[in-house]
């Protein structure tokens, strides 16, 4: 099975670099993101897997909403520079970006089998994180533990790459939505399934976000399953009462929170004069209040990011 | 069909990161470039993965329900590179959505989505 999908992985790679036609490009980008979530999973690394599989589908969401709204349907990629170029021609030219790759590859691969990572502190971690850092998971104890100025980092980058895109994609003739921003009617039936399915992906999000310290999961992954929540309900409604500056603002203050939350935990965190039967507790509740902080948080900004690609309009 | 193996992921995730340079550094669609961007994070990302694995074996998820699993330590895959992937594919996604941002700020302006033509009318 493994064999088979690492020939699909590459093939689907493949087809991306010759394919042409837009719309294309974006459903093997979606097969291509699949395969890579299912080969995460068999490296043992669900979490991951999770990640890879929610975000690549926002991203070709994303890419959608772009072409509808920019690039025609019609339009191919390739159109408009390599009008009157014949194949021939097109082949020749890629010749040395060709040999140049091709060179690179095997010059690395020359080299790999000198590489031997050292597992040192893969035993560390696995040893010591359940009694500096509790829960179960080992990576949630890494990101909110170890390494928890990294997710704060992390967090930081994803609200400035926020405030970017919503102030760059603002311009005079941005037209807020008004409840009949939409071409078609939605479908009754699709309007009733995801009514029924609504309330699942709600569960299942919360079921991510608060079991994240024991189980596969955390606050990323939940938060994007909140996060296609407001899909939904975008689509059953097709209205928009939420103001996006609001919730712009409720990011950055959630934000904050988990700094100040950081703060008092890198401070209590010692832990050493503490009763030894309320640290278990102490360390529980830190881990599930740092996953909800990053799942709204993270829900927030895609809430955000998936309403600016919507509300621009096409001119 | 012995090359196709896990056991040879990291060939083959180099194979794809050279697949995704050449794909940056020859398409002429913009659109065509981003998706290359994403595609290059992933040979990184599964390349770091696999060398986080110390057995032939099909790795363990490192939750540790019961500390007797510890025994098979190899078995269990490093999380060290997990926890960090996870920051990156936050990170390199809110890369991704700026750069569509600045593609549709980019066709609003001069209405091409072809680097060659951008330069033209950009060189006017």
């Amino acid at each position: 099975m493994t064999q088979g999908l690492l020939v699909l992985w590459i093939v689907s790679s493949l087809a991306i670099v010759f394919e042409t036609r837009t719309y294309r490009l974006i459903i093997y980008f979606s097969i291509f993101s699949l395969i890579t979530s299912v080969a995460y999973f068999l490296l043992g690394s669900p979490d991951v897997a999770m990640a890879e599989a929610a975000i690549a589908a926002f991203a070709s969401i994303f890419f959608i909403i772009c072409i509808e709204k920019y690039y025609s349907r019609k339009e191919n990629v390739e159109k408009d520079s390599a009008k009157g170029e014949s194949l021939a021609r097109k082949a020749v030219k890629a010749v040395p970006a060709l040999v140049l790759c091709v060179g690179l590859f095997f010059l690395v691969i020359y080299f790999i089998p000198g590489i031997e990572p050292s597992h040192y502190l893969k035993h560390l971690y696995l040893q010591r994180f359940m009694t500096d850092v509790g829960g179960e998971n080992a990576v949630t104890a890494i990101y909110l533990g170890y390494r928890v100025y990294d997710t704060l980092f992390e967090a930081l980058i994803l609200v400035i790459a926020v405030v970017a895109v919503t102030h760059m994609s603002y311009s005079e003739k941005t037209q807020v939505a008004d409840g009949s921003h939409s071409e078609i009617e939605t479908s009754r039936v699709a309007a009733l399934s995801l009514r029924i399915i609504c309330p699942i992906i709600v569960a299942f999000g919360a079921y991510l976000i608060i079991n994240g310290h024991i189980s596969a999961g955390g606050g990323f992954q939940g938060g994007l399953a909140l996060a296609t929540f407001f899909i939904c309900r975008y689509m059953v409604y097709d209205i928009y009462d939420i103001s996006v500056k609001n919730v712009l603002q409720w990011e950055e203050f959630i934000f904050a929170i988990i700094i100040v939350v950081t703060a008092i935990a890198v401070f209590l965190g010692a832990a050493t004069y503490m009763p030894a039967a309320i640290v278990p507790i102490y360390q529980s509740v830190y881990l599930i209040i740092m996953n909800l902080l990053i799942g709204l948080k993270v829900a927030c900004a895609f809430f955000v990011l998936f309403y600016r690609y919507i509300t621009i309009e096409r001119e | 069909m012995g090359i196709f193996n896990t056991e040879n992921l990291e060939i083959f995730s180099l194979a794809l990161f050279f697949i995704s340079f050449f794909g940056i550094i020859t398409s002429k669609n913009m659109i065509k470039s981003i998706i290359f961007v994403m595609l290059i994070q992933t040979a990184v990302i599964m390349f770091w993965l696999k060398l986080g694995r110390e057995d032939t074996a099909t790795p363990i998820p490192p939750i540790i329900y019961d500390p007797a699993l510890l025994d098979y330590m190899e078995r269990i895959a490093d999380p060290l590179p997990q926890a960090l992937t996870l920051t990156a594919i936050i990170i390199g996604f809110s890369v991704v959505a700026v750069i569509i941002t600045m593609f549709n700020a980019l066709y609003r302006l001069h209405g091409t989505a072809d680097w060659k033509k951008l330069e033209e009318v950009e060189g006017d």
